[in-house]
């Protein structure tokens, strides 16, 4: 996602020129991105073909994230496809936790309008193989590029590889945060994006066995200890037309999609307290929290995945929220959350939409009674009492409970609840 | 913005112009600029045939009306937003600069464009206002300028209508700009002497200061087609 101005945080895809497998000249329009009243064409650095479109038309994206593939030959939109993210699998972690974006790679902030399109470079024998950025930058630096061991897939020499080897710093490992509907997992920009962009990164290489780190291993134990939770999951239509447009609006005051679902599950919760509830540790009572704290789910970059809580959602305003989220984020990605800022959630929330993907369940982490899955929102042909029709947005969510604690009545109380307040009257989250 | 002041080529078509026209001359324009970047930058300064315009990314449940059977012609065209309403008595000026040589900056862009609008009425003793979030310039809480852009290697198209005199009705039938509890104002509801004569050299020359830029007219072989 281009930059195209300095105060642009994210775009919007209001159409792709060319559909997968299309040939793509060089300095041709491949799409068209919105931001604000203001429409840009982005056109392609380079003559190839589109491989592989990452975010769909009518989706959000943050600047500098991958939203589509470009490669240099025909040959390659096969294998780009193959390596093509596979469905995320629902996970649990540390502390609460559910289904999350796949881990993302470091991304340099992208010049405005550089590489608007990230370019995955032929993997071929015999020569060497740098991304187009890390060409860039080992030309404009001196750097021989044959002198280099590349840290991308099949020894691909990276931007960071080259910046490396001048002694320049690296850009930090980053977590995936939620923006839009969404848990984003930041892709490189430009160089840094190997052929399978966000979910193809891979933790080894093929023929390699790698250990899992702690954090792995602490989301492996929650996984398997859910096992024991007798769990059950209820599925929603939500029609979101107005909650995309009251976001429209407070989105420049800085509020998130994160922040106005967390706020919306808050406070549902809060007049349903049997969902916000959790089987005790030893299975003899139900615990009801003071609070109600909604965490969510993001991916680390180095693997595994962490659930930032934001504390007494219920009762904090939209504002309050987007600014803790951001600074949850910024201190998860550099390891710096304390426990109490990542294990006290009573509720969770995962966010898979900005993939696009339509539906999926999570994996309840332990120590609460429910975790809500969200789907993209996508425009809908909807069909009325009276036979008429009419196109709405609309996503899916899908609840996974504790059936000790909650049982169907009250998931779907909640869920009906927490659809009408979407549905009827977002513009309340901001009281 | 810019300390130096280069030319503008300044169009300024006579009569009510069809928008499929006035578009097919920013087309133009913005070939011209594409072909040759370094090319004066233009602006062309008219008022439309009633009609209703889209953004590529507009919401058509901002319609009030079949888009089928609108009662103005519809064009859903290459800028941001949503749907609006052109007429008689409004202003529409497009500027087709090469946006590199004023900042690169869309957000930047469309604050000047309302800085534009905001000086103007300045110069009429009004206090125009922006809105965060709501790109557009208001008065008393009124939207009198709408702004929608579109841009092709920082080669802009599209711009701003300001409404002086006309008559509002067409905006009745859509949510203009997708806004639906504020009212769309002119600037006559303010200044009921107020005559579009007296606004156009105001709009040109508010424009011109703030965007660093000499107007001149086209020369003989500055044509528009069809005009």
């Amino acid at each position: 996602m281009p930059a195209l101005s300095s105060t642009m945080t994210e775009g919007k895809i209001v159409e792709w020129l060319k559909k997968p497998g299309d040939p793509v000249a060089r300095g041709e329009s491949v799409l068209v991105v919105e931001s604000d009243k203001a429409d840009m064409d982005v056109e392609s650095f380079n003559e190839g073909f589109l491989a592989a479109v990452l975010m769909p038309a009518g989706g959000t994206a943050p600047v500098g994230e991958t939203i589509g593939l470009i490669v240099e030959t025909e040959a390659e939109i096969a294998e780009v496809v193959a390596k093509a993210p596979a469905a995320p699998t629902a996970a649990s972690a540390p502390a609460p936790v559910a289904a999350v974006a796949p881990p993302a790679s470091a991304s340099p902030a992208p010049a405005p309008v550089a590489a608007p399109v990230a370019v995955a470079a032929p993997v071929a024998s015999g020569r060497v193989v740098a991304s187009p950025r890390a060409k860039k930058l080992a030309s404009q630096h001196g750097v021989a590029l044959d002198s280099l061991r590349g840290s991308g897939p099949h020894g691909r020499i990276q931007a960071e590889d080259v910046e490396r080897a001048l002694g320049l710093t690296v850009a930090v490992p980053r977590v995936a945060e939620g923006s839009g509907p969404a848990v984003v997992a930041a892709a490189g920009s430009g160089a840094a994006v190997a052929a399978p962009a966000p979910a193809g990164d891979a933790f080894g290489r093929p023929g390699e066995s790698v250990g899992f780190n702690t954090l792995q291993n602490a989301v492996n134990r929650n996984m398997v200890a859910s096992l024991q939770v007798p769990c059950f999951r209820v599925g929603y239509t939500i029609t979101t037309t107005k909650l995309d447009a009251f976001y429209k609006q407070v989105k420049p005051k800085g509020v998130t999609m994160t922040a106005l679902l967390a706020k919306a599950v808050g406070v549902v919760l809060a007049r349903h307290p049997q969902v916000n509830a959790a089987t005790s540790a030893d299975g003899s009572a139900m615990s009801f929290p003071a609070a109600v704290n909604v965490a969510v789910a993001v991916a680390m970059e180095d693997g595994g995945l962490i659930t930032p809580v934001l504390a007494n959602a219920d009762k904090t305003d939209i504002y309050s929220i987007a600014r803790n989220w951001a600074d949850l984020v910024a201190r998860a990605r550099s390891k710096q959350l304390q426990p109490e800022e990542y294990s006290t959630g009573t509720f969770t929330l995962s966010n898979l939409g900005m993939f696009g993907v339509d539906r999926f369940d999570a994996i309840l982490p332990p120590g609460t009674g429910a975790i809500l899955a969200v789907a993209a929102s996508r425009p809908t042909v909807v069909a009325g009492k009276d036979g008429s029709m009419r196109v709405a947005n609309q996503m899916q969510v899908n609840l996974t409970c504790d059936h000790r604690t909650i049982y169907g009545a009250h998931a779907a109380a909640f869920l009906k609840d927490l659809a009408q307040l979407i549905e009827t009257n977002p513009e309340t989250l901001a009281h | 913005m810019n300390s130096t002041t280069s030319d503008a080529i300044c169009f300024q078509p006579p009569g009510l112009v069809e928008f499929p026209r006035a578009w097919a001359w920013q087309q133009q324009l913005q070939r011209r600029l594409l072909d040759v970047p370094s090319g004066p930058d233009a602006v062309v300064l008219l008022q439309h045939q009633p009609c209703y315009t889209l953004g590529r990314g507009a919401d058509p449940s901002f319609l009030g009306f079949d888009p089928m059977a609108p009662p103005a012609p519809l064009h859903r065209i290459d800028r941001g937003g949503e749907v609006t309403f052109h007429g008689p008595g409004q202003l529409v000026l497009y500027p087709v600069l090469n946006l590199q040589r004023h900042g690169a900056d869309l957000h930047l862009y469309l604050r000047q464009l309302e800085g534009v609008v905001i000086d103007v009425l300045a110069a009429l003793g009004l206090r125009g206002e922006r809105i965060a979030g709501l790109t557009g310039v208001w008065v008393d809480g009124c939207k009198v300028a709408a702004i929608g852009v579109g841009a092709r290697r920082w080669i802009s198209q599209h711009g701003l209508a300001l409404n002086v005199d006309g008559d509002l009705r067409g905006f009745a039938q859509v949510v203009p700009c997708g806004i639906r509890d504020r009212a769309v104002g002119r600037l006559v509801d303010w200044l009921p002497q107020l005559t579009l004569a007296a606004v156009q050299p105001l709009l040109l020359q508010a424009f011109a200061q703030r965007f660093g830029l000499r107007l001149r007219p086209p020369s003989r072989q500055e044509t528009l087609q069809g005009w």
